[in-house]
């Protein structure tokens, strides 16, 4: 999505002052209601990682357009600063900034830059530089709190998937209420604990068409699919698929992460086995694999096979067979 | 003379050059190579059973080998475990010293593992997690304590520290001990650990 | 044959052939082993015994081997470098030996050697042999002192385990993992393309 306001252009030079800013404001505008979730819940941390995101990606990306010599206005497309605010919105409150800004600094640098700068980046921006931090620094990047709304005075606290994968919750019974998922009063990244917050902004995107609908619902069906398999199956065992979607990093995953233009497939069969993929990927790795949430690493992993999903499904050209 | 014989005859003649080369390297190293190969058992010996003048090798199965350590007048003063089980990423090996009733661990000694740097290899730091095992009192099964803490009285006497974001290390290391520790009674009572047995190896 | 001076047989191995970073060869142990600087320092200096003993050998026998078996003497050889190191290696410095684990013996199918015994050694004489072995092996030591000191620092704070970074700095985890080594690998090729581009320019 972050790049849709490039492709719209009709040149990359030529600076439209009506459409830029509109589509730019819708996806600010989509991102509002997580933003404002965010301070409510974590207040200035929040706030202070928001910023310092922002400022580094902005930062970064003056750097390389003057490296590379190219016009600096470009900076003002909008991409940078919705990079700054997606890589913000998935990092844990109690993260210093100056750990934020290296991430942000990677995001755009090695995860944007390298690769030629904006439309030609294999993978998103803003989850390249997550998952740097992710493995860069693993025990400040799942050291989580609480928010301010919870009464309890502990230093530490695990994420609703957190504590279903390492504390045994469905057998304890302590698992995180859905009432709280929804409304985003537990613990996880700034921008992943609302789920209601998330689904307006994303059903905004959608309204304006600025995302493709087929990706958020291809990746909600895969998840509900495999996910109810195993509850079905096993309830004792495993949660809910209404838990998982409430959960974690999947909504906003799949309405802001995965529905990048850039770095999602162009044709409509691409961009179902793209979502298929990445929601099964998911349930994968929450319930088999070493990391309690697999949202990051299932979106990236797909990232890889655009190029060769968009290759595979591009319709054929005048009396080709339709397949595929 | 023909290609075919040359080739042959040149082959040979490296190959025979190239194998009593190694033969000579082979005679002048392998001494040391196992001397140093003992000499890592015996000190990881000597740091968990300390007071240890002489060991030797009791009992040996897949992946758990039992040391007994004797003092200067030859009476038992404890037992030391190598154990290797599956940790996060790979295999982990242990040295875990007990007293000779299997009451206490003296301490424990990681000697091989391939955890994440920063994370899991902790297991390795003593300030986060070796230290918390030493004179652990084992009559009990162990737990692991969560979250992490920085002191021993924080810790139940039957509790472990956890490595903070490394659960899955500190239990691997965990149930290693717990479970070398049953075996390690089991074989007592069927007396296989006797000491009489002298000059095992 | 070649014809250039013995200073520039040696140099050519530092930067204009440097077998890693213009050659893109020996990556594996480029990649695995330079985590830490020692293990890169060691497995460099492993590397360039192994090359520089086959080279002497290859190039002073080259005339009795007939060419269609020549691939096999060369490997025959290189082998039994190999395993002297490793043996070596085991016996006195077994610390390092265990560190660097599988990644000794690996040097048999390091590309770098039996590429300069193909390349160079088997159409050149003795003394020039030695030089270009010598001039590899420095650049390939190099590259993976600078690759491995990049590693260690940022990863953990320290050089050749001694503390270099103060506390405020937090170690990069990713960077003594595998994942740094691609990374820092690639950022160091672009800047060796870019520095490249430049000088060609300017000539």
């Amino acid at each position: 999505m972050t790049d849709k306001i490039i492709i719209l252009q009709s040149s990359p030079h030529f600076k439209d002052k009506d459409s830029v800013p509109k589509i730019m404001y819708a996806v600010i505008i989509s991102l509002a209601p997580a933003i404002f979730t965010s301070l409510y819940f974590f207040r200035f941390k929040a706030l202070v990682l928001l910023l310092s995101c922002v400022a580094a990606c902005l930062t970064t990306e003056a750097l390389f357009l003057f490296l590379r010599r190219k016009p600096l206005h470009s900076l003002l497309d909008g991409s940078a600063i919705i990079t700054g605010l997606l890589l913000a919105m998935t990092l844990p409150p109690s993260l210093s900034p100056e750990l934020a800004v290296i991430g942000a600094v990677v995001a755009m640098a090695i995860g944007k830059q390298v690769f030629g700068g904006l439309g030609n980046n294999i993978f998103n921006p803003a989850l390249v530089g997550r998952a740097f931090l992710q493995t860069a620094f693993p025990v400040a990047m799942t050291t989580w709190i609480p928010s301010v709304m919870t009464k309890v005075d502990i230093l530490t606290y695990a994420t609703p998937l957190g504590n279903l994968k390492f504390e045994n919750a469905v057998a304890q019974g302590t698992l995180t209420s859905l009432k709280d998922l929804f409304f985003g009063n537990t613990g996880g990244c700034l921008g992943e604990t609302s789920a209601l917050a998330l689904i307006l902004g994303g059903l905004f995107l959608l309204f304006r068409r600025v995302i493709d609908w087929r990706i958020p619902l291809g990746i909600f069906l895969s998840l509900t699919i495999f996910t109810g398999i195993f509850w079905l199956a096993n309830p004792e065992k495993y949660t809910s698929p209404l838990f998982h979607i409430l959960a974690g990093g999947f909504l906003i995953g799949a309405f802001f992460m995965a529905t990048d233009m850039v770095t999602s497939p162009i044709t409509p069969l691409g961009a179902w086995v793209y979502a298929l993929g990445i929601g099964l990927i998911v349930g994968l790795i929450r319930f088999f694999g070493g990391f309690p949430e697999g949202v990051m690493y299932s979106i990236l992993f797909m990232n890889t096979f655009v190029p060769l999903l968009n290759r595979y499904t591009r319709p054929r050209i005048l009396g080709g067979r339709r397949k595929g | 003379m023909s290609l075919s014989a040359r080739m042959i005859i040149v082959l040979t003649f490296v190959g025979l050059l190239s194998g009593s080369f190694l033969a000579t390297v082979d005679l002048l190293t392998k001494e040391r190579i196992e001397l140093n190969r003992q000499r890592e058992i015996e000190e990881a010996i000597l740091q968990v059973v300390p007071g240890t003048h002489s060991s030797q090798k009791l009992y040996e199965e897949k992946d758990l080998t039992v040391y007994g350590g004797k003092d200067k007048k030859g009476i038992l003063v404890g037992f030391a475990i190598q154990a290797s089980g599956i940790g996060f990423q790979g295999k982990i090996t242990l040295m875990l010293g007990t007293n000779p009733s299997i009451k206490k661990i003296n301490s424990l000694k990681v000697i091989d593992q391939k955890e994440t740097p920063g994370l899991g290899a902790k297991i390795n730091d003593r300030e986060s997690f070796l230290k918390f095992w030493d004179n652990k009192d084992c009559s009990n099964l162990l737990t692991l304590h969560k979250p992490a803490v920085k002191t021993q009285e924080e810790l139940s006497h039957s509790e472990i520290n956890t490595i903070t974001g490394a659960t899955i290390s500190s239990e691997a290391v965990l149930n290693l001990v717990n479970s070398s520790l049953n075996r390690l009674r089991q074989l007592e009572k069927e007396g296989s650990l006797s000491s009489e047995e002298q000059d095992v190896n | 044959m070649s014809t250039r001076s013995i200073g520039q047989e040696f140099v050519k191995g530092l930067w204009d052939e440097n077998p890693v970073f213009r050659q893109l060869l020996g990556l594996c142990p480029t990649l695995a082993v330079t985590g830490w600087v020692i293990n890169g320092l060691a497995m460099g200096l492993a590397t360039s015994f192994v090359l520089i003993f086959s080279s002497l050998v290859v190039s002073s026998i080259k005339k009795f081997i007939p060419s269609q078996v020549r691939i096999a003497s060369y490997i025959v050889i290189i082998a039994t470098f190999v395993t002297i190191a490793d043996r070596c290696m085991a016996a006195f410095f077994p610390l390092i030996s265990k560190n660097l684990g599988p990644y000794i013996p690996l040097i048999v199918v390091n590309c770098i050697i039996l590429g300069r015994q193909e390349a160079f050694s088997s159409r050149n004489s003795v003394g020039r042999s030695f030089i270009d072995a010598l001039g590899m092996s420095s650049g390939f030591v190099l590259a993976l002192l600078i690759l491995s000191s990049i590693r260690e620092v940022l990863g953990v704070g320290t050089f050749l385990g001694l503390q270099v970074m103060g506390t405020w700095f937090k170690p990069w985890i990713i960077m003594i993992l595998p994942p740094g080594a691609f990374l820092t690998l690639g950022i160091l090729l672009g800047i060796a393309l870019h520095i490249e581009r430049k000088t060609k320019a300017r000539k």
